[in-house]
């Protein structure tokens, strides 16, 4: 019979017997500041645990089959074949790639451009970096979060990018994170830190392309983005259907710079971003253009928060949901505009489209303000297809099955028109064409 | 061309259209005034399909064909054309892709090849120059930040493209000024032929100067009270629509 005690313990989620399993092969072991960082980490995990739908910011998001599964620390070699023939593969960058959560020396392309150091986290672990002893960390929350705690605790290897002052990078950073199993479901924690220093300018894209199988990726991102500095940072999700993606990226913004960040969400059974941008400093602009499409029983979570932390901040934020058949859609955009950030100017839009009456939304703009002098403006809408842009298209012959992608289609590539880098708007144009499943001529 | 013959339709259990009579042939072009409210845009957006007034009474022939059998889509693949009081603007479709894959689906209902991208742009070369479009409204997408008289050239534009048999305009001349307006009806007036037919909705005389009907009928309160020539219109323009309002109260 269990004793009081036993029974007033929750239990210790699976994935904690991972902070064993894992402890020898730890990158950076002997360095004392992520050791304390880890095992810090890994009591925040055992004190937060695995949220439940009764937590505040996991409300529509339950966790309760991921619980349950056994993941296993590291995943068997799988040969990813179907990877050179990506689309994504075509766009001209310098290249790094990742087969769940391992680095593969053979995946580079290019040579890496002027002005910026892209390197393997281990090995900048290993040569004792000062750039990540001075920032990882120190953005992402692992106190708060309980998937940051854990990847925290139990990253691997990952990339550091790192754009040298003033240099203007030409040429995408691009950053694949491919996954499959065919064997038992395993769970990787990719860890990326990207620094762009004052007036330099950069684009980082982040691609998490799944090929079948049950597995988690939990990456966590941190950027920093120097004074009068710019960068263009595109996330690309095409999980597997039935893998968890978690992801946290926390943002930090010096005077007068610009954080443009572009997610396209095609994949995974749950996908769930946490974006943090924090705006510390004069003049700043921020941008975060979003695009998420639900099929099936997929579940696509996108919590953004945004601190306007100094005078005369811009932020502009669309994230545009398209949910069909039993699919259903979070998305929580908080903004805080601190007391000293006067003249903030902040616009937060965000719209769903529900093609089915199985899919759902739910949606919820927090603005929080403490500064007086400020323009700040939420809208959301969640709907169908407006009536009269149908039959418009149909009095002109279209017909109606059409009319519908067409304009399910253009609903959402009004966002991926925002991406800066033309070869990836339209993969990604043509990627959601196929997702809706095609319906008219291209 | 098209035959209506007793049309009743209503909107949210409102009757619009009270009985209508009117019989179109091809290379005629008629006139339909009226003042507000008296169901002319309804009678438009019946005839092209739309789905929000509901005909109880009545049938529409077209060519001996029941129009009011076949879908929106349909309807304009067999050569209909409404050129709207409003056009709609359609966000992330530019105006050109939008316009090949009508033609392309009319096309493609009547058996003839479809165009590729590059055949459809020389077909579009001429009525580009007839109503005056920038390139800037051809990559634009449809309608989005058009002013109220580029939409309405757009309209005509997409008209011509799609070389309707039967074309109903709905208050084309609104919101143009003089300049404009005389652009549109050119284009207008260059579609004029022995095949094709014309309804022009208006509810003012002035676009009639430019496009000239053959028949001007009067519509007040869902019924064609009068039909006449073109010099209706004229009169309509002295005496108001007064007068004939009330000799449509008297007869109701
Ligand atoms: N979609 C609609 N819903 C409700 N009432 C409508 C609708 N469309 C038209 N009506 C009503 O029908 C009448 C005729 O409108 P309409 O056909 O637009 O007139 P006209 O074009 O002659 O000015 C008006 O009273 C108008 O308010
Ligand atoms: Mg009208």
């Amino acid at each position: 019979m269990a004793t009081p005690d036993t029974l007033a313990r929750p239990e210790e989620p699976l994935i904690a017997g991972h902070f064993s399993a894992v402890a020898d092969r730890l990158p950076g072991r002997g360095l004392g500041w992520l050791e304390r960082q880890r095992e810090q980490a890994r009591a925040d995990f055992r004190r937060l645990g695995i949220p439940t739908t009764k937590h505040e910011e996991w409300r529509y998001t339950p966790l309760r089959d991921f619980s349950s599964i056994d993941f296993a620390p590291r995943a068997i070699a799988c040969d990813v074949p179907e990877l050179a023939s990506h689309p994504i593969y075509g766009i001209e960058a310098f290249r790094l790639v990742f087969k769940n959560g391992v680095y593969d020396p053979d995946g580079g392309l290019g040579e890496c451009p002027m002005g910026v150091r892209v390197l393997r986290l281990a090995d900048a672990l290993a040569q004792e970096d000062p750039l990540v002893r001075d920032h990882l960390g120190q953005y992402a929350k692992a106190h708060e979060h309980p998937f940051v705690a854990l990847n925290t605790a139990l990253f691997e290897d990952g990339v550091v990018v790192h754009v040298s002052r003033n240099a203007v990078v030409e040429t995408p950073i691009h950053l694949v994170f491919a996954s499959k199993t065919s064997h038992a479901p395993f769970a990787a924690h990719p860890r990326v830190l990207i620094v762009v220093e004052p007036g330099a300018e950069a684009t980082v894209l982040e691609s998490h392309l799944g090929f079948g199988g049950v597995y988690l990726s939990n990456p966590v991102v941190e950027v920093i983005v120097g004074e009068n500095a710019k960068l263009e940072h595109t996330k690309l999700q095409d999980e597997s259907l039935e893998a968890y993606h978690i992801a946290t990226i926390d943002g930090l913004q010096g005077s007068d710079s610009v954080y443009t960040s572009n997610s396209v969400q095609y994949g995974a059974k749950l996908g769930r971003t946490d974006l943090n941008v924090f705006l510390n400093g004069q003049n700043v602009e921020c941008w975060l253009n979003g695009v998420y499409v639900g099929m099936g029983s997929q579940l696509l979570d996108n919590h953004t928060r945004l601190d306007h932390a100094q005078p005369n901040g811009n932020s502009f934020e669309v994230y545009k949901g398209i949910l069909d058949e039993r699919s259903n859609g979070v998305f929580n955009g908080k903004i805080y505009v601190h007391q000293d950030a006067q003249k903030t100017d902040a616009k937060q839009t965000n719209q769903a489209l529900l093609l089915s009456r199985n899919a759902t939304i739910e949606t919820k703009p927090q603005l929080e303000i403490y500064a007086d002098d400020v323009k700040c403006t939420h809208g959301a809408t969640v709907g169908q297809l407006d009536a009269e842009s149908t039959f418009y298209l149909r009095s002109r012959g279209i017909p109606e099955a059409t009319a519908k992608s067409l304009l399910t289609y253009a609903f959402a590539s009004e966002v991926l028109e925002r991406i800066g880098n033309e070869a990836v708007r339209e993969i990604t144009e043509r990627m959601l064409y196929a997702k809706l499943g095609g319906g008219f001529p291209a | 061309m098209l035959d209506i013959r007793n049309l009743h339709a209503k909107v949210e259990d409102r009757e619009i259209l009270r009985g209508i009579d009117l019989k179109v042939n091809a290379g005629e072009v008629h006139a339909i005034m009226g003042p507000n409210g008296s169901g002319k845009s309804t009678l438009a957006q019946v005839l092209a399909g739309r789905d929000t007034y509901e005909v109880t009474g009545g049938e529409i022939l077209l060519d001996g064909k029941d129009l009011l059998e076949m879908e929106p889509e349909v309807r304009a693949a067999e050569g209909l054309f409404l050129a709207f009081q409003y056009p709609v603007e359609i966000h992330g479709v530019s105006n050109t892709y939008f316009l090949r894959a009508a033609l392309n689906a009319i096309r493609k209902y009547r058996g003839e090849p479809e165009l590729s991208a590059g055949k459809f742009l020389g077909y579009i070369k001429e009525k580009i120059q007839l109503l005056g479009l920038t390139p800037d409204m051809l990559t634009r997408a449809v309608n989005e930040g058009f002013s109220g008289g580029e939409k309405k050239r757009n309209e005509i534009f997409q008209m011509a493209v799609l070389e309707p048999r039967l074309c109903v305009l709905d208050e084309t001349d609104s919101g143009l000024d003089i300049d404009a307006l005389k652009v549109v009806a050119n284009g207008v007036n260059a579609l004029r032929s022995p095949e094709r037919a014309m309804i022009v909705v208006t509810h003012y005389q002035r676009l009639l100067n430019y496009i000239v009907p053959d028949f001007v009928h009067v519509l007040v309160n869902g019924r064609i009270v009068r039909s006449g020539g073109k010099e209706l219109a004229l009169a309509l323009e002295e005496q108001g629509y007064g007068e004939i309002e009330e000799l449509a109260g008297a007869s109701a």
